[in-house]
């Protein structure tokens, strides 16, 4: 939206003041219709929570619906559309004294499947040796993970890759001891052992990938802007296959691309770190986003959870520019494969951002942090906020229908007719619904003018037809991870744990046992709720049925949505296509490549349920791992402890032992080597794999 | 060297209250039950050709009864896989020229055992000739780069109301009469 430079600087200082002018106007002018829709006769206590909860959410929707609607207005002036191929700058990267620095891509990873990180960051790295410029780059696993099985793998990969790179050494693996302050923690870790190595770091996800040539231009913006300490390259979601994950790519995509043009015109300088797919400047990211511990317990004391906004906002304080590179393509994630996958991802996510309230009116944050700390808090406590504004409408009309309407006043022979405010009404529900859905609208017009996108789409008809079923399965699932976020929001702020298992990444369906263990309450609360309302507040049962009617069908929407082969089968038809999709990008084909044919393992054939013992028994693999391991000696009482560990091992099999100890026994040189050669001592050999199969299928 | 390296000969183990010179020696029929463990263990290692894992046994062989010498010997089939690794050892640190570098050591162990050094069992047996350390150098790969520190130390946050609520908290406490608690905020500047 810039005319000229001069112009484009003074036009910049306008961008936040009409953004936050749109959406606090708007929230009046919305206000405004339901006081007046409501105040009848004066206003009662629980018209004006009304009230406030009505604000409250609606300064939310605004927020959302002005960041799309500017994010529009700047597509469509956009010659090029956004998150197309990159190519690399042909400005080979120099130090500031001219000399060659490096890049670190460091993978932060806990218990992840070893064979897709591993996969993907090849993916990336062959993409990188395309560009002629890998030598400037060096990729650093950064793992954290507990799991002793998943451990020994990563190194088995680990190993196989480094000798196929050969010298000199461009990956770097290390598992850390402790995995204090989790990722925040891991990441400080290696900015204090290897920080200054790098000048730049690029901070992935385990299911991040990444093309080269972004990578390129992320390094050479960078350089071109000493102030820029941050670059957010938006991650679009790919790779999964099951019908609710199409049609989150589907949404990510096509309206995900004007939300973030739209968060980059009003953030600027000031914009938000998310994780992963973001290149960090690595010495003021030491000097600035050490964390400390908040004061008081869990879950609003402790350890920062969700470190990214707290970092990108002491970045800010310290006078450093953060940005959101909403040009930038060649950035890609995965998503949870299903609805109880994406609600336990919220469940992990819910209690750092509710955390982030107690920093909003921290001192020293600039206003822009401050507004992502609020708007992080809100993405999780609008769900109990809606749940208490039905609660509250339920009971204002219920309450309305108590009251007997008198038409004669006094000895007056004239009826006096009561006011109606079904008009005032039903403008406040057709704009909330407005904002809600215009966005939509605004990103299949985007799809209409452009027409090379729309094809990417799978053209206009069939991306309207797909906007048409994922906004009514979005009406349906609304509700349900409305339940999902209050009862996550309810737990943390009463600290009790809400019980849930692992997330599985990969594509997977789900069971009728799991999701009636799942949804099963919110079916029972549609009963009642619905009973209720139709008992007592009929007229307010209709309008309350789109929300019954999500919960009510929890159950079978979860289960369909789950499914692999509707996804595919909508897919194949040309619904939910994105350009991932339609011209799939050569990072992501390697990508699938990789993951269909693996690379075999060092040290023979692996039995994946049981790594852990070959690295105790198989010389292979265990002198592979002694050699990862710190060249230090346990202390006495932990020599003890290692001891006491393998006479369990001895007398009660390797069962008895739990995940933490079995890490335990491979965390030392000495214990590892004591047990390696107990094993090897004892009544029958132990049974190996046969070494060399792993050597006789090196290329 | 570091843990987990097995000394070489001349500094044999001997356990705890047993003086040097006071073991047995070793009966034949215990290493014949420590040489058919010692072939499982070489091949387990990869040492497969008839004529290596011969000499390799006769190798290990002096180096147990050695040990069973200076002090007896708890289980001769551990002692024996112990000298064993031992060998390995001494013969990967003469190969380098390695001195006292156990991370290297460790490391030229992995690349070896990991198949990626042909005719490795060979030369360790004594068979070969040819110096195999280029091939075993280029497999030394370190996991991590040299360090590179840079100072990360916890920024302060100084939350809202934090440090007032404490304040109050200790005022109301001074007041009731009761020992002042600790001040969460003021633990962060001590």
């Amino acid at each position: 939206m810039t005319a000229s430079p001069g112009v484009g600087g003074l036009w910049r200082h306008f961008h936040r003041p009409i953004y936050f002018s749109l959406v606090i106007l708007t929230t009046l002018g919305a206000m405004s219709l339901l006081s007046a829709a409501i105040q009848d006769g004066g206003t009662t206590p629980l018209e004006l929570l009304l009230l406030i909860l009505y604000v409250i959410l609606m300064l939310w929707i605004n927020a959302s619906f002005w960041t799309a609607a500017i994010g529009f207005i700047r597509l469509l002036r956009r010659p090029d559309d956004p998150g197309g191929p990159v190519v690399a700058s042909a400005v080979a990267p120099q130090g500031e004294a001219g000399g060659p620095f490096k890049t670190a891509l460091v993978m932060p990873i806990y218990n992840e499947d070893p064979e897709r990180v591993f996969a993907g960051l090849r993916a990336i790295w062959a993409s990188l040796v395309e560009t002629g410029r890998h030598q400037d780059f060096e990729i650093f696993i950064l793992s954290d993970t507990r799991d002793p099985d998943i451990w020994v793998k990563e190194e088995m990969h680990w190993r196989r890759w480094v000798e196929e790179l050969g010298q000199p050494a461009r990956l770097f693996y290390r598992n850390r001891v402790e995995n204090t302050a989790r990722k925040s923690g891991n990441l400080a870790d290696f900015c204090r052992g290897w920080g200054g190595r790098y000048r730049y770091m690029i901070v992935l996800d385990a299911d991040s990938i990444m093309t080269g040539a972004t990578l390129v231009e992320m390094v050479r913006r960078m350089e071109a802007d000493r102030r820029l300490a941050l670059i957010q390259v938006p991650p679009v979601p790919v790779n999964r296959h099951s019908l609710f994950a199409r049609m989150l790519q589907f949404a990510g995509s096509l309206y995900g691309r004007m939300f973030v043009a739209g968060l980059a015109f009003w953030q600027q300088d000031t914009g938000n770190f998310w994780g992963h797919n973001a290149i960090i400047r690595v010495r003021p990211f030491a000097d600035h986003c050490g964390l400390p511990k908040l004061p008081g317990r869990e879950p609003f004391g402790g350890d920062i959870l969700s470190h990214d906004f707290v970092e990108a906002a002491l970045l800010a304080r310290a006078g450093w520019k953060v940005r959101l590179a909403d040009d930038l393509g060649g950035s890609y994630e995965e998503i949870p494969p299903t609805l109880i996958d994406y609600a336990k991802r919220d469940r992990r996510w819910c209690q750092g951002n509710l955390q982030h309230a107690r920093l909003v009116l921290a001192r020293g944050f600039k206003a822009l942090s401050r507004v992502h700390f609020a708007m992080g808090v809100m993405s999780y406590l609008a769900s109990p906020l809606w749940l208490l504004f039905l609660l509250a409408t339920g009971i204002e009309a219920y309450f309305k229908s108590l009251q007997r309407p008198v038409y004669f006043f006094g000895d007056n022979v004239l009826p006096v007719w009561p006011q109606t405010y079904t008009v005032e009404m039903t403008t406040v529900l057709v704009v909330t619904l407005a904002m809600l859905f215009l966005p939509k609208v605004m990103a299949l017009f985007l799809l209409a003018v452009k027409p090379r996108l729309g094809r990417l789409f799978g053209g206009v008809p069939r991306a309207t037809l797909s906007v048409v079923i994922e906004s009514l399965f979005s009406v349906l699932l609304a509700p349900v991870l409305m339940l999902f976020q209050s009862k996550f929001v309810a737990a943390i702020i009463l600290r009790t744990t809400v019980g849930w298992p692992p997330q599985q990444r990969g594509d997977h369906q789900t069971g009728f046992a799991q999701a009636l263990g799942a949804h099963g309450s919110h079916t029972l609360i549609a009963v009642i709720a619905g009973g209720l309302a139709y008992l007592y507040v009929p007229s307010f049962f209709w309008w309350f049925t789109p929300v019954l009617a999500g919960l009510a069908l929890s159950i079978p929407v979860s289960m369909i949505t789950s499914r692999t082969s509707l996804g595919m089968l909508a897919r194949r038809a040309g619904f939910f296509l994105t350009p991932e999709e339609s011209a799939e990008p050569p990072v992501l084909r390697q990508l699938e490549r990789n993951l269909a044919s693996p690379s075999p393992l060092l040290c023979g054939e692996v039995d994946e349920r049981d790594l852990w013992s070959r690295a105790v028994v198989d010389p292979c693999a265990y002198a592979l791992h002694a050699s990862l391991l710190p060249d230090e000696t346990p202390s006495r009482r932990r020599r003890h402890y290692l001891e006491g560990l393998i006479f369990q091992l001895q007398d009660e099999g390797a069962s008895s032992l739990t995940a933490a100890e079995k890490r335990a026994l491979l965390s030392h040189r000495d214990g590892l080597y004591e047990l390696h050669t107990l094993l090897w001592a004892g009544a029958e050999p132990p049974a190996t794999p046969v070494a060399g199969a792993g050597a006789s299928a090196r290329p | 060297m570091g843990a987990g390296v097995a000394p070489p000969l001349d500094e044999t183990p001997v356990p705890p209250g047993v003086a040097p010179g006071q073991g047995q020696g070793l009966e034949a029929s215990d290493w014949e039950r420590a040489a058919a463990r010692v072939f499982a263990y070489l091949g387990a290692m990869g040492v497969r050709e008839p004529k290596e894992l011969e000499l390799l046994r006769e190798q290990i062989r002096p180096r147990v009864e050695a040990r069973a010498l200076a002090a007896p010997l708890e289980d001769p089939i551990e002692a024996a896989i112990e000298e064993t690794h031992a060998l390995l050892d001494l013969w990967i640190v003469s190969e380098l020229g390695l001195e006292g570098d156990a991370d290297t050591l460790f490391a030229a162990r992995a690349g070896v055992l990991g198949g990626g050094v042909p005719g490795w069992s060979a030369r360790w047996a004594g068979l070969s000739g040819c110096s195999l350390a280029p091939e075993i150098r280029a497999l030394c790969v370190p996991p991590v780069p040299e360090p590179a520190p840079l100072t990360m130390e916890p920024n302060p946050i100084d939350l809202f109301l934090h440090r007032l609520t404490g304040r109050l908290a200790a005022i109301v406490r001074c007041v009731l009469g009761r020992p002042a608690g600790p001040n969460p905020a003021a633990r962060g500047h001590s």
